[in-house]
């Protein structure tokens, strides 16, 4: 080491726009993901399990159009929701955590970017890479399924994936907010994955204990609550006794105030208090 | 909210030098403790040393400039901007190296050093190179390529340093810029400073050690209990007692101590202290130094150096706090 006589050189640049820059946290965000062997074999695993046996099936044997029963059938499988999970809690745990390990986060929050683009632009990343298996795969079992339809109903085909692509954008959103609320609660990435996962884990068996006396307890389950979302989604009724309300407030818990909590985290682990 | 862009390096349009803040009448509690006492200082451009005890408010002085925490009342200006109206503006202008570690050390010194550029507004060409150009600034060789979590604290340092430096701010805080490093480190840290400051841009030093800070300041302002209990020139808190000199003089016993009787007499005298023969006086003249080689003559004393005597910045710091 050593230093050189270099002169110290201002910079003459443009900057960019604030209300931007939390895109450069996204796009970092994306690439480190995909830099994760873990969660890479996740991704493929899951991926060959979940989507690329429907598609092969659905494909090559014989079909008028794509159906909304086809989607349903792939959408609500268990192994969808548990490969969901393992990908998000691996995606979420060290968004936040590691900043707050590292005391990094002051060297974003002193920038021209405020607490909540700090967290949008997480927010963002998270679900940029959760899509690339919750998304982009249903979106190609719908095309792929249209695409080798011997039938004229090109339309009814267009509309499930229309209604697909509704359903995979909210299974993609659905478990990040939990994961950056957990995230933000420690400075160690595996108890924050360890507790994403543990959190939606607990709450589906206390829905199977109670689901018993009432259908309503169902709604604790996640896997259950998209699952009903699903059915809202294509247009199938739910099923009898479920409060449509319940399934509204339940979402919102879990959409909601983890937002606010890791937000509220942000700004006090910001300050330094 | 004034979220324009700007052109990095350049004055601000609302008149004020760049990096200049000004604090007036600061107030900022946090619950019953008070962080700030109606704190008002002025930091020009150049190296302002900014010095106190622990918990003496500088921190919170950082972090009301960086509007990461509101003050009660009073008014902060960065450049002539309002830290409250103006919070992104201002943070563009601004660099800031902590005092703790903060890097993300699975990132390497220059995916950091860039990544941090293009968060502070830098499109990715132009941070790229530019954070090469800083990492060579810093002294950051080919250990750019390797995780951070591999570096020394003295490299380390330079990469905190680097960071803040990116987006060419107008003014740089630096919060223990020296700490942890060796002394050739230190040395070369503090050259680092010194060359950032020739391109006019204000550096506001938080250190404990004081000699760093009598080595780069041109101005000091000293806080305690939230208030800022000294501020001005390096040179005149140093001299702030005009007329205070170091006598040395030579002699037998007998003379020195009718000499030193004199001196006590007809001026003030803050110490004395005699060793071989030779005894060592500090005062404050209170006339013209020939009436003391006269009296030293009529006493047959050997006046060796009669030289101003200046303060160091620890007795300075001391008798402020």
């Amino acid at each position: 080491m050593g230093l050189d006589p270099i002169r110290y050189k201002p910079w003459k640049g443009q900057r960019t726009e604030h209300a931007k820059r939390f895109l450069v946290i996204t796009d970092h965000v994306f690439r480190q993901k995909l830099r994760s062997k873990w969660l890479l074999g996740i991704i493929i695993l899951g991926s060959i399990l979940v989507w690329v046996f429907p598609i092969l099936i659905f494909s090559l044997s014989p079909h008028d159009s794509l159906t909304t029963e086809m989607m349903l059938e792939t959408l609500q499988n268990d192994l969808l929701f548990i490969f969901v999970l393992i990908a998000a809690s691996l995606v979420c745990a060290d968004l936040i955590s590691e900043d707050l390990r590292g005391n990094s986060l002051v060297l974003y929050l002193y920038r021209a970017l405020r607490p909540e683009r700090y967290l949008l632009g997480k927010v963002l990343g998270a679900i940029l890479v959760m899509s690339l298996f919750t998304l982009i795969p249903p979106i190609a079992l719908g095309i792929a399924v249209m695409a080798t339809q011997t039938g004229p109903d090109y339309a009814a085909s267009a509309e499930v994936i229309a209604r697909t692509l509704l359903a995979a954008a909210f299974t993609t959103i659905f478990f990040v907010p939990v994961g950056m609320m957990l995230s933000s609660l420690t400075t160690k990435r595996t108890y924050a994955a360890v507790g994403i996962f543990m959190f939606f884990f607990t709450m589906t068996i206390v829905a199977g204990i109670f689901s018993e006396s009432d259908i309503n307890w169902q709604l604790l389950g996640p896997g259950n609550l998209l699952n009903f979302w699903y059915d809202v989604i294509f247009g199938e009724p739910l099923p009898e006794g479920l409060s449509s309300a319940g399934m509204a407030m339940m979402t919102f818990i879990l959409l909601v105030p983890p937002l606010i909590v890791t937000y509220r985290r942000i700004l006090s682990k910001g300050v330094g208090k | 909210m004034n979220d324009t862009l700007r052109t990095g390096g350049q004055d601000d349009e609302a008149g004020g030098t760049a990096g200049t803040v000004s604090a007036k009448e600061v107030v900022m509690r946090y619950g019953k403790i008070m962080a700030l006492d109606h704190l008002s200082m002025e930091i020009p451009t150049g190296i302002v040393g900014l010095l106190g005890p622990n918990g003496a408010g500088k921190s919170t002085f950082i972090k009301a400039v960086l509007g990461l925490v509101e003050p009660q009342t009073g008014t902060i200006t960065v450049g002539g901007l309002d830290s409250r109206q103006n919070v992104l503006t201002i943070r563009d202008k601004v660099g800031y190296m902590p005092e703790h570690d903060c890097l993300v050390e699975v990132m390497t010194g220059v995916e950091l050093v860039s990544y941090f550029g293009m968060i502070s507004g830098m499109s990715k060409n132009d941070s790229i190179p530019r954070s090469h150009e800083v990492l060579d600034f810093v002294g950051i060789g080919e250990e750019r390529y390797r995780p951070i979590s591999s570096y020394s604290t003295g490299m380390k340092q330079r990469v905190k340093l680097a960071q803040a430096i990116v987006h060419d701010p107008d003014l740089l805080f630096l919060d223990e810029p020296t700490n942890g490093m060796d002394p050739l480190g230190r040395e070369e840290m503090l050259d680092l400073i010194e060359r950032i400051a020739a391109g006019h841009k204000s550096i506001l030093v938080s250190s404990h050690i004081l000699q760093d800070m009598e080595r780069v300041c041109e101005h000091v302002i000293i806080i305690n209990n939230g208030r800022a209990v000294a501020q001005g020139s390096l040179k005149n808190l140093l001299g702030a007692q005009e007329g205070r000199m170091k006598l040395v003089a030579r002699g037998i016993p007998e003379d020195l101590a009718s000499f030193v009787k004199y001196l006590e007499k007809e001026q003030k005298v803050i110490s004395t202290s005699e060793e071989h023969g030779q005894v060592t006086v500090v005062l404050i003249l209170r006339g013209p130094s020939g009436e003391i080689f006269a009296a030293a003559k009529n006493a047959g004393v050997q006046v060796r150096s009669l030289t101003s005597d200046l303060s160091t910045l620890e007795e300075v710091f001391i008798r402020s706090v």
